[in-house]
């Protein structure tokens, strides 16, 4: 219970709605996350008992303005050991979450879950991955696939 | 600082009522007294007297300065606000949506919409068509887990395939506790009051983080069958309540108090609250919510523990030692015994592996260094297989949380005590304990609140207190070749004792630890090494401790439940002797709502045998 309520406390100031895709990432800041972006392949951490960020004024995506995609590395700052997971699957409900986040369209979901999959080294090129790192190989994965590209244009 | 804000607020509504008095409209008599409106500003009648008192503790709530004690000031307050002119996001109106639609239906006033750029945005973002409740369940191993956990979720439109519901909204109700308070301090301000609580609204895939990934708890989601207006309702009234504080209080006024305070707003006669008596148990208030015919339909999520180990039970024996070896790095994940397996094998062992990887490092700290790369490893490994689907997810249990017995339980028994023949009756308001009828609940857990035993002894009519539980933990976690978790008890409350002249009611403190083995469908061996410490002016000095040692087995089924083994405690302090003691129990669960049970005991204490046994009833409530 402690640890329950402890994390009500961070959370307890916070009262900003999560958007859903194309409600601008204006809406999707919450209060009380400052810290480091954590380091893929790691434990679970709480990253929502405050202890993340999103990585868009550190890092290299300061410089990208496609909401979807900031979308998405927020998506992935708190979640990146469950899209790593489905995402060397091929399939499931994060890699899902991420195809939404983009806002890609049921007809190209097979293409897009295929890249990810055959490029996992690619994306995931050591241990030390950071989110943001695996953000930005994705988005390069993308724009150099014909179907892909559309979906993360800045 | 109060005074002020007081003092101008009684000048806002003055202002406000002077410049109303132009257009009254005609107030119902009692109005005030309609179920909604004592809901909408959550007044619960005063015990004493014919008052009513909103469980509101904070002044913005309300917009009358005598509103926390006045239905009728209250919407007098509201009704002058929401007539006053000028709009935006301060107004009475946008501030307190729900009110404002519930009274002009009432008093047929205008309906023309305010513009409310916060609220509105607020509701576009949320973007809610459906609200489900949400349950966590407890957890074996964390037994302060056990009562649950609820709170609300508001789900997108199902047909959009531009949602998705691990980024729904989420609304819950937790205390505010102050980082810097003690385990006792804590415990105090939880029971008799002092923390405020809040509304707020947070991201399903954190709750999911939360409970699923990091606490190991199994989510059920009830979809309720609100109406479109319902909703509108629940939000309306959600946004009234954020950032606002309503004290905490853990056993009533919980996360889940709140949660059926909305509800009643949602769909006005429901009065889910009226159910609430002492405690509101978050399993309880769900089986209220299905009682009361709210749930069109109910999901299961199962946690990562419950995930992973059904992915190592999928696998073969052989499998599961390819697995394991993998697990502690005496096998590469791109080794020879892997590449030797079928694709399909292949994939589901690499799958199940980084799954107990990953549960190990958050479970049992895993050094980074160690885990991070062989993660790495096995999903590099996994990516190489493609068409492969993952192992099916685990099965929702047959049984729900909700649909286990009863949480109180009245028993009735008769027996003997050395000889001396009584009558028993117990009472237990909260929870389960190891034979109570097991569906529902986490086997091997137990958690007992303030049972009470009361014995008539036939002989000569003396009411005895046998035993008063104040609080009563054990977890008996299996151990097997890929988990290994402590098996544990802790106890505290008065309980007979034989001083080797009388027996007398001494308060105590027990605890074990130790592990638990399964041996077969439902049988559990386990071992612990306990200490119990007692207090009584008939012990030698006072008090008195004992190291000791519980050794039993425990079968539970649907049917049947079974208990027996032996205990051994070697007092030292008052006087040095050994009480052991062998004990069985027995349960037949006619239902999940009776029980017929038995028990004997047979003591070796100061030198001489006592045995005791007692057969009879339970009634869960």
């Amino acid at each position: 219970m402690k640890k329950l309520i402890a994390g009500a406390i961070l959370l307890g100031a916070s009262s900003m709605a999560f958007a859903q895709p194309g409600c601008g990432v204006g809406a999707m800041i919450w209060k009380g996350q400052s810290g480091i972006a954590p380091h893929v392949l790691a434990a679970t951490t709480n990253g929502s008992f405050g202890n993340q960020t999103f990585g868009m004024t550190t890092g290299t995506l300061g410089c990208q303005t496609n909401e979807a995609v900031q979308s998405m590395a927020m998506y992935m700052n708190s979640n990146v050991d469950k899209v790593a997971r489905d995402m060397s699957r091929g399939s499931g409900e994060n890699l899902d979450t991420l195809a939404v986040l983009l806002g890609v369209e049921q007809a190209d979901r097979a293409a897009f879950r295929k890249v990810l999959q055959d490029n996992f080294a690619l994306i995931f090129p050591s241990a030390d991955t950071t989110s943001d790192q695996a953000v930005d190989a994705i988005v390069a994965l993308m724009e150099k696939d014909e179907t892909l590209s559309k979906y993360v244009a800045a | 600082m109060g005074t002020l804000s007081r003092a101008a607020q009684a000048l806002f509504c003055l202002a406000i009522s002077s410049s109303a008095l132009a257009t009254e409209p005609a107030v119902p008599e009692g109005l005030y007294h309609d179920p909604v409106w004592l809901n909408l500003v959550h007044y619960q009648p005063d015990t004493f007297g014919s008052g009513y008192t909103s469980e509101a503790d904070d002044p913005a709530f309300f917009l009358s300065p005598d509103g926390k004690h006045s239905p009728r000031a209250e919407l007098n307050a509201t009704l002058a606000a929401i007539q006053a002119s000028g709009g935006g996001d301060e107004s009475a109106r946008c501030r307190f949506p729900a009110r404002d639609a519930w009274l002009r239906r009432q008093l047929d006033l205008p309906a023309d919409p305010a513009p409310c750029p916060a609220y509105d945005t607020w509701r576009r973002d949320l973007n809610t068509q459906t609200v489900t409740l949400v349950f966590a369940a407890s957890y074996l191993n964390s037994p302060s887990s056990m009562f649950g956990h609820t709170f609300l979720r508001l789900d997108p439109p199902g047909n959009d395939q531009n949602t998705n519901l691990l980024l729904a909204s989420t609304i819950s109700y937790a205390a505010d506790a102050g980082a810097r308070d003690n385990e006792l301090m804590f415990a105090y301000r939880g029971i008799f009051g002092g923390y405020p609580g809040v509304t707020s609204v947070e991201p399903y895939y954190d709750k999911v983080k939360l409970y699923s990934d990091i606490e190991n708890r199994d989510l059920w989601e009830y979809t309720l069958n609100l109406t479109p207006d319902e909703v509108d309702r629940l939000l309306a009234h959600a946004w009234e309540l954020r950032d606002k504080n309503f004290d905490y209080y853990f056993f009533d006024e919980n996360c889940a108090y709140r949660l059926l305070a909305l509800i009643d707003v949602a769909r006005p006669g429901t009065r889910l609250l009226d159910n609430v008596t002492t405690h509101a148990i978050p399993s309880d208030t769900v089986r209220w919510v299905v009682d009361k015919g709210l749930v069109s339909h109910v999901r299961y999520r199962p946690s990562a523990s419950t995930t992973v180990a059904y992915e190592l039970d999928h696998l073969t024996d052989d499998q599961q030692a390819i697995a394991s070896a993998v697990a502690d790095g005496y096998v590469k994940p791109d080794g020879q015994e892997l590449a030797s397996l079928p694709t399909t094998a292949r994939a589901h062992v690499l799958d199940a592996t980084y799954d107990y990887v990953r549960y190990q490092s958050t479970e049992e700290k895993w050094p980074r260094e160690l885990a991070a790369p062989l993660s790495r490893q096995l999903l590099v490994a996994r990516s190489h297989i493609d068409g492969v689907k993952p192992v099916p997810k685990p099965p929702a249990p047959p049984v729900r949380d909700d649909q286990g017995h009863d949480t109180f339980r009245v028993s009735l028994a008769g027996g003997q005590q050395d000889h001396r023949g009584f009558s028993q009756l117990t009472v237990r308001p909260a929870y389960h304990d190891l034979l109570d009828p097991p569906e529902g609940y986490r086997p091997g857990a137990q958690l007992q609140f303030l049972r009470l035993d009361a014995r008539l002894y036939t002989n000569n009519d003396e009411l005895q207190l046998e035993n008063l539980t104040a609080v009563e933990i054990r977890s008996l976690s299996p151990r097997d070749g890929f988990f290994s978790p402590l098996s544990w008890q802790v106890g505290v409350g008065a309980r007979r004792t034989d001083t080797g002249e009388k027996r007398v009611l001494a308060p105590y403190l027990d605890g074990g630890v130790g592990g638990s083995w399964m041996l077969g469908a439902g049988v559990q061996a386990f071992t612990l090494a306990t200490a119990d410490a007692e207090v009584d002016n008939d012990l030698n000095r006072g008090f008195d401790l004992a190291p000791g040692a519980d050794l039993g087995l425990l079968y539970q089924s649907p049917r049947v439940s079974l208990m027996g083994g032996a205990r051994s405690k070697a007092w030292m302090v008052s006087e040095q002797h050994r009480q052991d003691t062998l004990y069985l129990k027995a349960s037949w669960h006619l239902s999940r709502d009776i029980s017929l049970f038995g028990e004997f005991n047979r003591e070796h204490h100061y030198e001489r045998y006592q045995s005791e046994w007692q057969a009879g009833l339970s009634l869960y409530f």
